[in-house]
């Protein structure tokens, strides 16, 4: 393996010409497509406008590509980094030159990440993430995966003196053990076990608003005879009206199906976990293929996801939530088709001396008596509206909606619980999942108790619990329970002089 | 290594109930009224302007009483509800943490360890100025839910609590 000198200004891999340049064009083509087509149309319309023939155009945008390529070749010449002792450097720009310098050690995060494209011609993206603002994110677009994986290693190794002799002896070192690779098979099943209930409500609202808007279409085609039978309530229309609900809902049902489970196996392709010495690294993607990972001091929040048909099959999702990465890459810190035990290792990995075996606390019945109000408000809601759109016969929804109703109060209540032990405290909450939040105390950055004016009278509170990504609730328990939480950790946080990352 | 592991009392830990809340300056109910005056006024002449504009249709001029008396009574209501809220607001500066309680309806006490705050600032609007108020403003690391905005502080207190947490702030980095 050639290895590439850093300590010199260097360009990117040549291919970052091609990925610049269709970059650039795809931006260009979004923001103008609409004027492009309604031009277009006029012109192919009309021969031409205003002296334009289709002829001209179609130079015009010739002329615009040759102008983005131009554009892409210069910055890409202009485009030079380098790594001296403990910063990294970095010069754009065509006419306006900045240059960029950033300490080693304020990158908080490096990933790499592979779109279509540069799968296509074998190169890699580089994102480097400060704290800062979502300004400050570089982004090197085309290296080829050795140079990248070792700019990412000498991004992380703080030490100066370092040559190339001893990175070679880490290397041997440090054998990257691949801890879990997911199968195709366990992907395939975790699509299908997922909460459909979500995916289930787009599509079912996106039919919806297909349906409302082709009705005056369907009025056109003379069905009036047709819709007006269903008012007459034969036997037989009443019977095909069932059967065509149920086709439709089937139909639904299974398109929501596919959408969850091709979702799953694009986004987590060949999904992997390296064990490294001290950071756990994932692999996953087929389109965008993304590497990136995870510090254990940077981790704010762990969530645990599973559901019924899920524990069956052994399923367990894992989020992480680190402090400083953006939103749009939090959604990524996510590995799924995890086993029990894989996942409790994980769990010991990222979390030092975790252990669930602490007094569990309920939330007070209080919860219930929201739980219900807030299916009444739903049911009000869907019963308002089918009668509204279909009359009286909508009222049998609730033979489906009321034990749904009952059921979600009850597992809501009953899946939520609360630990707090030394240093951690757990969260359980859900209704079809069933999720666990884990954070470490040392992490909080704030507490907040709060009570709505009906509350305070049947002392009642809820603890809100932020760390640096996420907000968590312990819901509606006693007051004083509430108050000696509140008292615990803020003991436990000023007292300690642990740092948050 | 100087390390104890002794057994915590819950009981003997600093309670934040007993902490003495103080409330902040009544002047800056001033400038709350003054909001508050201005969105009513705003009501007010939406819906003068409303019959204005729908003058020509006879139904909505009969109601332009029952309309105005509802805007009057939600403006007394939210008035009132205002007064009392603001009696809710209530602050305090403990060694290693920051406390503000505020809210009526849905009341809430935050605390804010010293340990995690990134930094402070304060500001003051023209109004604030001319009654020589200030906003405290307290950031964390965290996401929006964790930051503090004391707002209707002395001039010369929240300077001072800046001045304290500051201080803090930059001793233990």
């Amino acid at each position: 393996m050639a290895r590439t000198d850093f300590s010199h200004p260097i360009r990117q891999s040549s291919k970052g010409i091609i990925i610049i340049f269709a970059f650039n064009a795809l931006k260009f083509f979004k923001k103008f497509f609409v004027l492009l087509i309604a031009f277009g149309v006029s012109i192919l319309r009309q021969k031409s406008l205003a002296g334009v023939t289709p002829m001209m155009l179609l130079l015009g945008l010739i002329g615009v590509l040759v102008i983005i390529l131009i554009i892409a070749i210069l910055k890409y010449l202009n485009f030079k980094f380098h790594l001296s002792k403990d910063d990294f450097h970095l010069a754009t720009g065509i006419i306006n030159k900045d240059n960029t310098i950033i300490p080693k050690s304020k990158i908080q995060n490096v990933y790499l990440k592979q779109n279509f494209l540069q799968q296509i011609i074998n190169v890699v993206s580089v994102k480097i993430e400060t704290a800062g603002d979502k300004k400050s994110e570089i982004e090197i677009s085309a290296l080829d995966k050795p140079t990248a994986l070792l700019l990412k290693k000498k991004l992380f190794t703080k030490d100066t003196v370092e040559t190339d002799e001893i990175i070679t002896e880490n290397e041997a070192l440090e054998q990257p053990n691949v801890f879990f690779r997911v199968t195709p098979k366990r992907l395939f099943l975790e699509g299908v076990s997922q909460n459909h209930f979500k995916s289930f409500l787009l599509i079912v609202t996106f039919a919806f608003g297909l349906y409302s808007e082709s009705k005056e279409f369907i009025e056109e085609l003379e069905l009036e005879q047709h819709l007006e039978g269903y008012e007459n309530l034969d036997e037989t229309t009443i019977l095909n009206l069932i059967i065509t609900n149920v086709i439709i809902v089937i139909g639904v049902v299974i398109v929501s199906f596919l959408f969850s489970v091709v979702k799953t196996f694009i986004i987590n392709f060949n999904l992997e976990v390296v064990e490294h010495q001290k950071t756990v690294e994932i692999n996953k993607g087929l389109f965008n293929k993304v590497s990136l990972s995870l510090t254990p001091s940077r981790i704010q929040n762990l969530v645990i996801k599973t559901n019924r048909v899920k524990r069956y099959f052994n399923l367990h999702s894992l989020s992480v939530k680190q402090a400083m990465v953006n939103a749009k890459q939090q959604k990524n810190f996510k590995i799924v088709a995890l086993e029990k035990e894989q996942l409790n290792y994980l769990i010991d990995k990222l979390l030092t001396y975790y252990n669930e075996d602490s007094e569990q606390g309920k939330p007070r019945p209080y919860f219930m008596r929201i739980s219900i109000f807030e299916m009444l408000l739903f049911g009000l809601i869907i019963n308002g509206l089918s009668v509204g759109f279909f009359g009286l016969v909508m009222l049998w929804i609730n033979v489906i909606f009321i034990p749904f109703a009952v059921l979600y109060v009850y597992y809501a209540y009953k899946k939520a619980y609360y630990k707090i032990s030394e240093n951690f405290v757990t969260i359980g909450s859900g209704v079809i999942d069933t999720t666990t939040n884990i954070l470490e105390i040392h992490k909080i950055q704030a507490v907040r108790l709060k009570h709505t004016i009906f509350q305070k009278r049947m002392n009642i509170s809820s603890v809100v619990i932020s760390t640096a990504s996420k907000s968590v609730t312990i819901p509606y328990i006693n007051d004083e329970e509430a108050l000696k939480i509140y008292n615990y950790l803020l003991f436990k946080v000023e007292s300690q002089d642990k740092d948050w990352m | 290594m100087n390390f104890t592991n002794l057994q915590i009392e819950i009981e003997s830990l600093p309670k934040v109930e007993a902490v003495n809340l103080k409330p902040i300056a009544k002047s800056y109910f001033k400038i709350i009224a003054l909001n508050k005056l201005a969105l009513y006024a705003g009501l007010i002449v939406l819906v003068f302007g409303g019959r204005y504009f729908m003058e020509k249709n006879e139904a909505v001029q009969f109601n332009l009483w029952y309309i105005l008396s509802a805007v009057s009574v939600f403006c007394i209501l939210n008035f009132v509800i205002g007064y009392l809220a603001f009696k809710k607001r209530k602050y305090a500066v403990r060694e290693h943490d920051v406390i503000y309680s505020k809210g009526l309806i849905i009341h809430s006490i935050i605390t804010v360890p010293m340990s995690r705050i990134q930094h402070v600032e304060e500001s003051r609007s023209w109004l604030a100025r001319y009654l020589d108020l200030a906003t405290l403003n307290i950031y964390t690391a965290g996401e929006a839910g964790s930051d503090l905005s004391i707002k209707g502080l002395p001039y010369l207190e929240a300077k001072e609590i800046k001045e304290i947490i500051s201080s803090k702030v930059n001793g233990t980095h």
